[in-house]
Formats: structure tokens, sequence, C-alpha cells
């Protein structure tokens, strides 16, 4: 006899679909998803099972079932369904309810969800810079909203690193840190609780082995954006992410290298002078060109992307908010980035420290919003990555 | 009686070396002046005209041609002489080979054995026609044109109106005092129409209604049919109504009586009866319609294997205790038989739990429509639980399928339902084997089951027929009730000419094969008039003017060709005299083969000719050096087809068989039988279809019972001293071309090892 009792939950099934999984009630159960599916592994593939889960609305199934991050979404079960489903897109859409919900506040879940949250999730960065600006205008110089050093546009006169950008962006850097990490570890416990206690016959590997595979396969060569692509040819057009997730991730990168040696050389240069950077940098310095290559590159990467997801089949796929909020904010972050040096070199001081201003908003956003947004994947996914490697999954 | 017959070589399609001229030389000299046109031409089929002017100029009456398959242009040797065809082409040329199975050179002349095939073929068919006649007309002056339907439900109605406006008067018999059937209790319909994606509206009310207003349909409400008699284009119809019996005169029936629900004690085991949480999807339908459904957690159950388990169980321990009552009343003295009492006709109940697996798609069709339905109204506040074990729907309606699961409410899956139960204040179904990966329990507030279709046909006897077989269409246990024939790709056809089925009564169907069905129906129903009126055959030999005459001199009221008649086509009087009805006959010549008398006959196909074409066969006096001859009586609807492929996929066979075609095996008269072997043939075989469960006989049983009359046939042979393995019955289906030659071959082989029929040197 049955033990378990089910608990089929439409509202769930309905937060799928308004996530991006609109098309979940198609499925009727005949598996070509998982057959077509390059990356599903032979024993209980996906996304088959997670169509069903879906449309009996069971969220403890879905929010604990790893395979919903092993995905990179090529798209052939859509383009194979005979019911027009699209098994990729629902378990992107389970990815969003987990980005809503796996850590809190709940609050700012949901105003991520939608674009109704978006007024408020600009707000709250702009409320705060704004607020540094007055202050630093009116205590540092002198009443002067848009000031010049020794006749030059220097940020930091307003947006002063010592006392406004830098604790601040490490109090949001290191708080996002700490929310993903508890989400990675939520998410752990999600994975165990649903899969039960699995035993591993055999050779096993220590955590940090996998960790070191996993990085190398899907992060340094990409491989496997390559697998995703041998799946049955379907009579569409190649449609590959590769390049552009690329150039993304060494774009991402570089500005990372750039930002921590400009804040390692800022603080440690108080100590050892001779290590002291200044910005503005001049151009031809090499920070600065990586700096320069990064957003470049961060620039083609965000064009491919973004006219990939154009060109899409609606058919067969679709781009939902969470995708596009992402997208949105990496141009905005680089955009505001580049004019802002562009318009400090043209010496437009009024658009400078505007445009300077919102690209502090932008990448406020993007690192304090990161648990909650798709971006977050570079650490849940690569968890459930992981969790796969250690229990031989994958 | 052809006296002047044209006789009419069609070179292309002979060939094989034989010497034509040779043959038509031997016509000449064999049969002189009965045969005073005899032509060749290089392309028959071209100068067909030639023939027709020969018909006028030299008065012929009777036309053999010589070469084709009588399967081949039918229509360009249509003439109004009786006409034959000789098969030379596939029959001896394309199929010969020599004694020892090997093949003459391809372009050499025609070897003696060849042309003495050919010689004994025309012979055959010379005589054929000098022993046939045309047929009289059997036409009616003017057949009634008024079609019965019975059954006012959504089938009877479309049927009414769809007679009606062909031009047909119509009278509707319904047993309630409501139109519309089973149609009223359910709230929308499935797809009538393409796209075949939506719920549709079933217009009943309008439906009705133009019904009611069409000046050619006469209502009967509350009304059953008492008696028909008769036969198409003319039965008397005698129908009982509240005010009494009344009588009318109708062409033709369409029976549209449709379906009750499976008694619920079929699926107590799953809680039917027992909770008042577990009803019917029809009782849901009507629940549904009155507002009555307020629960918010309602199990679609469509896997019934619970119910078909227990039933089966049951049906076993009923057997075996049947088995056991048997056995005792075997030991006990039998009670003497009652004497003189013909015992009535007692209309055995049919339903059974197999109906409930035959609803499975309409189920299937209906379930999903009741879900999205009761979601829809409730904006998918209500869950619905489809669980299923096989999800059956019909042909197009899987874009309904696909519509009606693309609702939020409307979960899915296959699963194996354990058990129902209640527990407090909900119902539990237990589920296992799920595509949600585990077993499950399901908290619910209503459980619908599916509903069992049973034809009201395995109820009742519906029609009451005053025929001599009785008032019931006959076999109706083999379709368990369901108002079917053995004619598969005809699926309105019943096995009383001029009634045909449409609806559920046929078979569990979804609206759109009702509508279908209907139309269909109705159809039949108007061909079966105008071919009483034309006096031609109905399904399957459709247009054939002959029917079987009776010569009652010689009758001895045996009775065996009113009893063994599939179609039920002859009455009787007290006396037992057959009395024909050639409106019901199906013209397949099973009387014809029962008659011990030998008194009834076709024009075109009589007891004399077939003897004498079995005569004028050559057959060496001298078996080992001429070889042996052997008969085989085909049937003209699946073995001499395949006999024909054969011949054209490059198979062959002995040159010592001689094949007539037969109308069905069931027409094989056993004198035919007496004349081979008196003749000197030292075998026979028949030729027919298959027979047992998936019987492929036009005629229903002609094969099995010919292979009955065989063994009457083999205890005489067994008297004579001729060893009876010398008549073999063989089933050939039609498409089984490819074991003519062994069979054939075979059989010459074990005749030979058997040496010459003793009765070859008188």
């Amino acid at each position: 006899m049955a033990k378990v009792t089910l608990t089929p939950d439409s509202g769930f099934a309905r937060e799928l679909m308004d996530a991006g999984g609109d098309s979940l009630k198609k499925c009727y159960q005949c598996a070509t998803c998982a057959v077509a599916c390059p990356m599903a592994p032979d024993n209980s593939p996906y996304p088959r099972k997670e169509m069903v889960w879906a449309s009996w609305g069971q969220k403890d199934k879905l929010m604990g079932d790893p395979d919903i991050w092993l995905c990179h979404n090529c798209g052939n079960c859509a383009e194979l369904c005979p019911r027009g489903a699209k098994p990729a897109d629902v378990m992107s859409a389970a990815r969003n309810v987990v980005y809503k919900n796996l850590v809190g506040p709940a609050k700012v879940g949901e105003w991520m969800s939608s674009p109704k949250g978006l007024p408020m999730l600009f707000l709250i960065p702009a409320v705060l810079w704004l607020v540094v600006w007055a202050i630093m205008a009116n205590c540092f110089a002198g009443g002067e909203w848009f000031p010049r050093v020794d006749g030059r546009i220097v940020f930091g006169s307003i947006f002063y690193g010592d006392y406004t950008i830098d604790p601040l962006f490490m109090i949001t850097f290191f708080g996002a840190l700490f929310l993903i990490a508890k989400g990675c570890v939520k998410l752990w416990k999600q994975f165990r609780q649903t899969k039960g206690k699995t035993l591993v016959l055999g050779p096993t590997k220590p955590w940090y082995i996998h960790l070191v595979q996993m990085l190398w396969d899907e992060v340094v060569t990409h491989k496997k954006f390559d697998d995703c692509q041998t799946g049955p040819r379907t009579g569409q057009p190649e449609n590959s992410r590769k390049f552009g997730h690329i150039c993304m991730i060494i774009g991402f990168a570089s500005l990372a290298v750039v930002t921590a040696i400009v804040a390692g050389g800022h603080w440690i240069g108080k100590v050892i002078p001779f290590l002291s950077i200044h910005t503005p940098m001049p151009l031809y310095f090499p920070v600065k060109l990586l700096a320069n290559f990064g957003a470049i590159v961060l620039i083609v990467g965000l064009v491919s992307l973004t006219l990939r997801r154009k060109r899409q089949n609606p058919k067969f796929f679709s781009s939902n908010y969470h995708d596009w909020y992402l997208l949105g904010i990496i141009w905005a972050v680089a955009l505001t980035g580049l004019l802002s040096q562009l318009f400090r070199l043209a010496d437009a001081v009024h658009c400078a420290f505007l445009v300077y201003y919102l690209h502090l908003v932008f990448v406020w956003m993007l690192f304090a919003y990161l648990p909650w947004s798709k971006l977050g994947h570079l650490a849940y996914r690569a968890t459930a990555l992981l969790y796969v490697r250690m229990y031989g999954r994958g | 009686m052809a006296s002047k017959i044209g006789v009419y070589f069609d070179a292309a399609n002979i060939g094989g070396g034989l010497d034509i001229d040779v043959l038509a030389a031997g016509v000449k000299a064999k049969w002189g002046s009965a045969c005073p046109v005899i032509k060749t031409y290089a392309v028959l089929a071209d100068n067909a005209a030639d023939i027709r002017t020969d018909i006028q100029a030299e008065g012929l009456d009777g036309v053999l041609i010589v070469g084709p398959s009588p399967r081949e242009d039918v229509e360009i040797y249509r003439f109004p002489v009786l006409t034959e065809r000789v098969n030379l082409r596939m029959h001896a040329v394309l199929s010969y080979e020599e004694p020892d199975g090997s093949h003459p050179e391809t372009g050499a002349p025609a070897t003696p054995l060849l042309q003495q095939i050919a010689t004994d073929y025309i012979n055959m068919g010379v005589v054929k026609l000098q022993k046939g006649n045309l047929p009289d007309s059997a036409a009616l002056e003017q057949g009634v044109r008024r079609i019965l339907v019975v059954g006012g439900g959504f089938t009877g109605l479309t049927a009414a109106s769809e007679a009606a406006s062909s031009g047909y008067e119509v009278v509707l018999v319904e047993k309630t005092d409501r139109l519309g059937g089973a149609v009223n209790n359910i709230p929308t319909g499935s797809p009538l129409h393409s796209p075949w994606e939506d719920k549709e509206a079933t217009n009943l009310k309008d439906r009705i209604a133009s019904v009611q207003g069409n000046p050619k349909i006469k209502i009967y409400m509350s009304s059953t049919v008492a008696k028909l008699e008769g036969q198409p284009g003319e039965y008397n119809l005698t129908i009982k109504t509240p005010a009494g019996e009344e009588t009318m005169q109708i062409g033709s029936a369409v029976v549209a009586c449709g379906w009750t629900p499976l008694d619920p004690k079929y699926l107590e085991s799953m809680g039917l009866g027992v909770s008042p949480k577990v009803i019917t999807s029809a009782e849901f339908g009507k629940r549904f319609l009155a507002g009555q459904i307020t629960e918010r957690r309602i199990a679609f159950v469509l896997d019934t294997t619970i119910a078909e388990n227990i039933m089966a169980a049951k049906e076993a321990e009923e057997k075996a205790a049947r088995e056991a009552a048997a056995a005792a009343a075997a030991e006990a003295p039998a009670a003497p038989a009652e004497e003189g009492e013909k015992p009535g006709f007692v209309k055995e109940n049919l339903e059974c739990i197999n109906h409930l697996r035959y609803s499975n798609a309409v189920n299937a069709v209906g379930m999903l429509r009741l879900a999205n339905t009761v979601c829809e109204k409730t904006e998918d506040v209500t869950q619905c639980y489809v669980l299923y074990k096989d999800m059956v729907v019909p042909g197009i309606l899987e874009r309904f399928y696909k519509k009606m699961q693309d609702r939020l409410g409307v979960m899915m899956t296959k699963a194996d339902v354990t058990s129902i139960r209640e527990e407090g204040d909900h119902m539990v179904v237990s589920c296992e084997n799920t595509l949600l990966g585990m077993d499950f329990d399901l908290d619910c507030d209503l459980v619908v089951l599916p509903t069992g279709l049973v034809p009201v046909s395995a109820k009742e006897a519906i029609m009451q027929f005053q025929y001599r077989q009785g008032p019931e269409f006959p076999d109706l246990d083999l379709f368990d009730g369901f108002l079917d024939s053995n004619y598969i790709c005809f699926p309105y056809e019943t096995r009383r000419t001029g009634v045909y089925a449409a609806g559920c009564v046929r078979q569990p169907m979804t609206l759109d094969g009702c509508l279908l069905d209907a139309r269909g129906a109705v159809l039949k129903a108007i061909q079966a008039i105008e071919s009483a009126e034309h006096g031609v055959a109905v399904h399957p030999r459709s247009g054939d003017a002959t029917y079987p005459v009776f010569n009652f001199v010689r009758c001895t009221q045996c009775k065996r060709c009113t009893e063994e008649c599939p179609f039920g086509a002859l009455d009787d009087d007290e006396k037992g005299t057959p009395k024909p009805n050639p409106g019901r006959c199906r013209r397949c010549g099973t009387c014809f083969g029962a008659c011990p008398e030998r008194v009834i006959s076709f024009s075109n196909y009589n007891i004399d000719q077939i003897g004498s074409m079995i005569r004028e066969v050559e057959v060496p006096k001298d078996f080992k050096v001429g070889g042996p001859r052997i008969l085989i009586l085909a049937c003209e609807n699946d073995a001499y087809p395949a006999l024909d492929m054969a011949a054209m996929q490059g198979h062959t066979w002995s040159p010592y068989v001689r094949i007539i075609p037969v109308r069905c095996l069931g027409s094989v008269n056993a004198i035919w039988i007496s004349d081979a072997m008196s003749k000197g043939y030292d075998g026979v075989m028949l030729l027919g279809c298959k027979y047992g469960d998936d019987y492929q006989c036009h005629f229903v049983k002609g094969s099995e019972l010919c292979a009955r009359r065989k063994v009457n046939i083999a205890e005489t042979l067994n008297r004579l001293g001729v060893q009876p393995e010398r008549v073999e019955l063989f089933e050939l289906a039609i498409d089984e071309a490819n074991r003519v030659t062994d069979m054939i071959d075979g059989f010459v082989k074990t005749i030979e090892e058997m040496g010459p029929n003793p009765f070859k040197a008188m």
C-alpha cells in the first residue's frame, strides 16, 4: 500500500508558468525530450519527470532536483516535442523559482521576479548613491556637485574609495556572498533530502578534485556547451551560446581582476606606498588596458547573447524576465562604465558624473541582488554540478 | 440458354506460345453452329465495339471472352447478353509448369499439355454459357420510400433529419418520453468539426426542434417496434405506442437505439454504490448540469483493473459451477423432452464487464472533457486528477486531448489504481507505477469512475423480426451484444438485409462518430430501398440481379435452406415450404449448397451448369500416361483473387488441375463432388476463405459449412470405396498468394501417390 500522500498544488504549477514555464501543461509524457537531450544521464533522465512534477505542482520534488541545473538549454527537447511543450523552459522556470525563494528576504525575491519590482530595486541604490553624492559634494567639494580636480574629472573626488565606495561595496559584496553561500548550503540539503542517502559504489574522489574537474569542464573549456550541440539534428540553425558565454566570463574575470588590483593597490598602497595605484589610471597603464579589454569583450559577449535571444524561434524557446533582467543589467553596467570613461576623457563633466552615478547604481544592483538573480547560477549551478559528480550522476 | 455464342480471343492476354488458331479451330470443330462467331484480336479491349456490333448483326445471345482474368476490364466487357470469361492468362499460361515442376523456355511454343488446359477451359466456358440464363427481374414496381429510425438520441435525430433531407419519409420511434437520449446529460460535447480541438455545443435543442418541425418525419414517443415482417422496400412494421398498435409500410431501417449504463454492481469493488463520493462519469455530467458539483479535489479514474479482476474471478467461479452442474446433469437420467411445445424466444442478457473495456476510448474522451469543463467553470480552483491505465483517444481527437489537458487544474498520470477507500470526510485513491516515479495516495472529495456503455441490443430484441430464424439478429453474443456484423470494412451492415446499425448500439463512440454513423447508415438504408426497386442484391454482391429460384415440386420441406441461410432471407409456411424473400437475399448460394434435392438454382449459376463444366474436362483414361486430373472449386471472393495474384507474381502450379470459381464454398453442392468422381477426376480441392474466430467469409460461414458438409461427403465416398482423402478443403486468404504453389502441388503429389481414382476405368 502506498504510504506517501501526494499533495498536488496547482498554485505552484501556476508559479512555474508565470516564471517562464507556460508550456508545462502540454506534456503527455512520451519522453521524447529525455531521449533527445544530449546531456540527460541514462538512469532516470530528465526532463520528462520534471514535466510531470511541474504539472502536478510538486514543489519539493523540483526544488530539490539537481537535474534542473544540468540543463544547458539547447532546446532539442522543445524542437522534437510532439506536443509543442518547451521542457527546457520549464526547467529554466524551475530555476527561476529557486532564485526567487532560496534565500530571504522574500520581498527581494518577489521584486526580482517581475518587472513590477524593478523601480524598487533601482530606487534603493539610487537613493544610496545620491545620499553619498550629496554628502560628499557638500562636505568635501564645497557644495560643488560636479567638481574638477586640477582641471581634470576625478570620480574619486565625489565617490571616494576609502569612505564610500569601498566599504559600501564590500558590505554589499560580502553580504551577497554570504547569502549565496547560505543558498548553496540550503540547496545541497534540499538535494540530499529529496534524493535520500545515496550509496556510491566503487572508488570515490574527494570533493575538491570533483570541483576542479567540474570547473575545468564547465567553465574553462565550456565542454558542456559542445555536448549540447551534439544532440539530434532538428533542422533548426545552430544556436550556440558558447562564444557569447565565454566572452562574458572573460570580460567579468578581467574586470574582477582590475577591481581587485585597484582596490588592493589602494589599500595596500596606504601601507606600502610603492604599490599604490591612483585613479584615474593613464590609458596605457596595463591595468587600464585590461579593464578596457574586459569591457570590450563583455560587450562583444553581450551583443552575441542578445542577438541570439532575439533570433530564437519563439516556438521552441522563450526568454523570460530573469533572462532579460540579467542581460539588461550587464548591458547597463558595461555601457555606463564605458560611457563614463568616454565622458571623462571628453571632459563633459555633467554627463560624466551622472553616468558614473548610474554606473554605480547598476553595479550595486548586479552584486547586491546576485542571490536572487539568474547570475546566481554561477554558484547554484556549480553546487548542483558538484553534487551530481559526487553522487555519480552527470 | 445461350445458343449463338461469340467466342473472342484476346491475343495480348493469352501468350505463352499457345496456338490460338488451333484453339479457334477446335472450338469450331467441337461446337459448330453453337458458336457462329469466332474471332481473334490482338488487343480485344480496344475492339469491344465490334462485339456489340456482332451481338446486333449476328443475333448473338452469349459472349465468351478468352484471355484476361474476369477480374480485369469488367466495365469493358459488360454486354446486354450473357457474358462469360475464360481466364487463360492466369490459370493456363502464367501459372503453367511442367508436371515435374520445371518451367518451359520463354518463347517456346506451348506444350500439348498447355494446349489441352486451354482447350478444357474454353469448352467449360462454352458449356457454362449454354447452361446459363439472364435473370428475370425481381424488381419491385415501387419500393416504399420510408425509413424507420429506431431511437431518438443524437444518432437517431441525425439519421432522421439526414434521411428526410434526402427526400425520404421517416418514422422515428423513441422508447422514452424524451428526445435526445444520453446527450441530455452532458454539459458540452466532444468536437464535431475541424479543427477538432475544443469542446463543442451539442445544439441538442435545435436538433430536436428541426426534427420535430420536419413534415417528413413522424415521431412516435414512448413507443417500440412490435413487429417487422417482409423484405427491404416493402417491410410491414408494427409499432407499439401508448395509444395501441399501429402498422405501416417501410422500406428499410436504421437502428440507433444507443446504450444503457453498465449495472453499478460491476464497479462495486471500486466503491460505486458503496460510498456517495463515488459516481460514474454519466452521473457526474448530470450533477454538473444541475450545478451540484462543489467538490474541489476530483479523481477521474480510468483504470478499472480492480473491477475487471474481481469480475474475472467471479466469472471463472460461475463457469466452474456451471460445468459441475452440467456434469451432474449428464449423470442424472435425462428428463423426457416436452413434446409439441415450441420453446418461445427468450432474449439472453449479454451485459458483461467487457462493456467497460470497450467503452475505454469514449470514457477517456469524456473524462478529459468533464475535467476540463469543471476546471474551466471554477477557474482552476478545482483540481482534477486523471488516473489512466491507457489514454485511448481515437483518431483526430488527439487534438482534443491536447487542448483538454492544457488546463492548470487538469493533472494527469498513468497509474495502477490499487484501491479506493473512504477515510474520514474524504476518499483516498491509492496509485502505483505512476509517471511521477513513486507510489502514492491521493486525497480527494469525489471519485469519478467510467461509464460502461451497454448496447440496448445486449438486453432487448429491438426489431422483433417475424423471420423464420427468430426475432433477433443472429450471433450477437459474438460481439457481446453490440449490433455488429462480420463485415469489418462495412460498419453499418447487420446480418439482416435492409436494417442498418448506427451509433453506440454498434460500438461505443464519441459524438463525431455518431454523426458519421448516422449519415452512413442512412445512405445504406437508401441503397437498400433503391436496390429493391432495381431487383438487385445489396452488399456484398452489389448489383447482382440473379436470385435463388425454387423448384417447389421437388422440395421435401427438409428446412435445411431456411435454417442455414446466414441472413435469414428465407421464411417458410406451416408445412415447411421455403418462402424466398429476394430483397433479403445476398445471393451467396448457401441454400443451394445445402439443398439435397437440388431444387434451388440461380439463372447464371446452377447445379447442372457447374456439373456440365466439370464433365467437359478431358480426363485421360490412363493416369500413368496423361497424369491425374484434379478439380479445384475456388471461392470467388478470396481464393480466386489469391490464385490470380499468385500467377501474376510468378507462382506456378501443376498442369493437372482445373479451376472453377464458386460464389462461396457454402454454395458447393455435394453432387458436384460425385460428378467429378464419376467423371474420373482423381481428387477435388475446395479452396475457401479462413474460418474460425477470425473468419473472413463474405457470407459469414460458407467455408465452415463446407467443411462440415465435407464430413458427410467423406462418408459417402467411403461407402463407394473411394478414399475420402481425395476431397480436401483448404483455407486460402486473399493475401496468401505465396502459399498457392505448395498447396496445389502438394495435393497433386498426394493424389499421385494414392494412385488413380477407382471409378476412372468405369
